[in-house]
């Protein structure tokens, strides 16, 4: 039996910080909306073992990691057949910082997004991005060292130094 | 920390948290609907696939001036070859097994069963083992039981009734709860007396035919198909693998290839093919594909008997 009042509190406290992660691996943030609604649709599918889990926000991230890899992959199959939310109402456009970014990340691979969203929005060490994507972590370090490189050549005025490559080591 | 990288996220972060997401109870109604017309899809796509075998069954068996008759429900037929194509199909219960026209490929383990079933109950769908089981129900779903392969349609004829499933699993190790490693497109198919080796001729020939081919809906993605050594399975087995490039969002290569293995694995006049399809970006692992490959035959065969 799944329990809703546990679920609507775990979608409450979790749902903002999984929307940021999923705009930032996504890109796009009318489909960051509806991957991430689609991974709480799995989430509360599954809540009945889902609640018990020790970690269900990483399990929510792996669901929109593994959705943002697959949406492309798929792009004519099942997820053009999901029901889009589309945008809210009123929705400021989008800043121009956010729009280099976005545009800088989408020249990334995902696995390097998803390290990269990790640590700037979640301060999230290297052992625990580890953990969470079941690689060891000198896959998480290549990852970043890479993603931030990359970054650094395709963001005007950011020079590699600024990004300090190391800091995760 | 890169002070300026840290403050285009924050940007980003500002900027997403304008958007909102849809109410808890709005969002758990939705999934809870789409289950639902999920499985009545799902229901009604069995009803067809049963409905139309029968109606296919029926224009067999009333197949052409010349076709002999077929046997009665429930009499058994000589255990002798029928090579002609048209030959009336095996009557709703059972009937004797008709050997194979490849020589020298009786069932490898254990004697075979005399009979050969003309419909195919859900037990003969093998079950994970407890350690792969993603506790997600397989579902059963028509539709295609092998990857394009330059447009051939191999072992598409001579078909007594085919039912498939979808089934995720996960790898031992990986937590309960955890989203699943893999999943299979597993599908069972009855082929009139004989026909059965045909398919597993024409699936090789269908490999070997397309070593390179446009990916669907993936413009100038290409994938590459070989056969691979396999042995040791059923009576007879084929074992290919799709290879294709992993690409980014922009669907430029990323460096590596998805894997795919295919493994078609013939049983007297019964076919399993067991399709690892990944779990959104995972590649086929050799050994579960084995390990899978082994339950699904072994299923088969306690079906039989």
């Amino acid at each position: 039996m799944r329990d809703a009042p546990s679920f609507d509190d775990f979608y409450r406290t979790t749902s903002a910080r999984t929307l940021r992660y999923g705009r930032a691996v996504v890109g796009d943030p009318g489909e960051a909306q509806d991957l991430v609604q689609e991974a709480y649709a799995r989430a509360w599918r599954q809540w009945g073992k889902l609640v018990a889990h020790p970690a269900p926000e990483a399990w929510l991230r792996l669901v929109v990691s593994r959705l943002a890899t697959d949406r492309w992959r798929r792009s004519r199959g099942w997820w053009l057949a999901i029901n889009r939310t589309g945008p809210p109402d009123h929705v400021r456009p989008p800043g121009e910082d956010s729009v280099l970014l976005v545009g800088a990340l989408r020249q990334l691979p995902v696995n390097q997004r998803q390290a990269l969203a990790l640590h700037y929005l979640f301060d999230m060490s290297v052992e625990d991005m580890a953990r969470e994507a079941r690689v060891p972590t000198g896959t998480v370090k290549s990852w970043l060292s890479r993603g931030r490189s990359r970054l650094a050549e395709l963001l005007p005025g950011i020079s590699a130094e600024e990004l300090e490559v190391d800091d995760v080591a | 920390m890169s002070r300026e990288l840290s403050r285009l996220y924050r940007a980003l972060v500002e900027e997403t948290d304008g958007r909102a997401l849809m109410a808890p109870e709005q969002l758990r109604r939705r999934a809870d609907r789409r289950a639902r017309n999920r499985a009545a899809v799902g229901a009604l796509a069995v009803a067809a696939l049963v409905a139309g075998t029968a109606a296919g069954a029926q224009l067999v068996r009333t197949s052409g001036p010349g076709t002999p008759p077929g046997p009665p429900a429930g009499t058994p037929t000589s255990a002798r070859p029928t090579p002609d194509a048209s030959s009336p199909v095996p009557s709703p219960t059972m009937t004797r097994a008709t050997p194979s026209r490849t020589p020298g490929t009786s069932p490898s383990a254990g004697p075979p069963s005399s009979r050969t079933p003309t419909t195919i109950p859900d037990r003969a769908f093998f079950a994970l083992a407890p350690a792969n089981d993603a506790g997600i129900a397989a579902e059963f779903t028509p539709g295609p039981v092998l990857p394009e392969l330059c447009g051939a349609e191999p072992g598409g004829s001579g078909i007594v009734q085919r039912r498939a499933r979808v089934l995720a699993y996960k790898l031992t190790g990986t937590p309960a709860g955890y989203v699943p490693d893999g999943s299979y497109r597993h599908s069972i198919t009855i082929y009139r007396a004989g026909r059965a080796d045909d398919a597993l001729r024409e699936l090789r020939q269908a490999v070997r035919d397309c070593p390179l081919q446009q990916v669907p809906d993936a413009p100038g993605v290409r994938s590459t198909q070989r056969l691979l050594d396999d042995g040791g399975y059923g009576d007879e087995s084929v074992l290919f693998e799709v290879r294709t490039p992993y690409r980014d969002v922009n669907g430029r290569p990323t460096g590596g290839d998805e894997l795919r293995l295919v493994r078609a694995v013939r049983i007297g006049d019964v076919v399993t093919v067991l399709w690892e399809q990944g779990w959104e970006n995972t590649s086929s692992i050799r050994s579960q594909v084995d390990a899978d490959s082994r339950r699904a035959v072994e299923a088969i065969r306690r079906w039989w008997n």
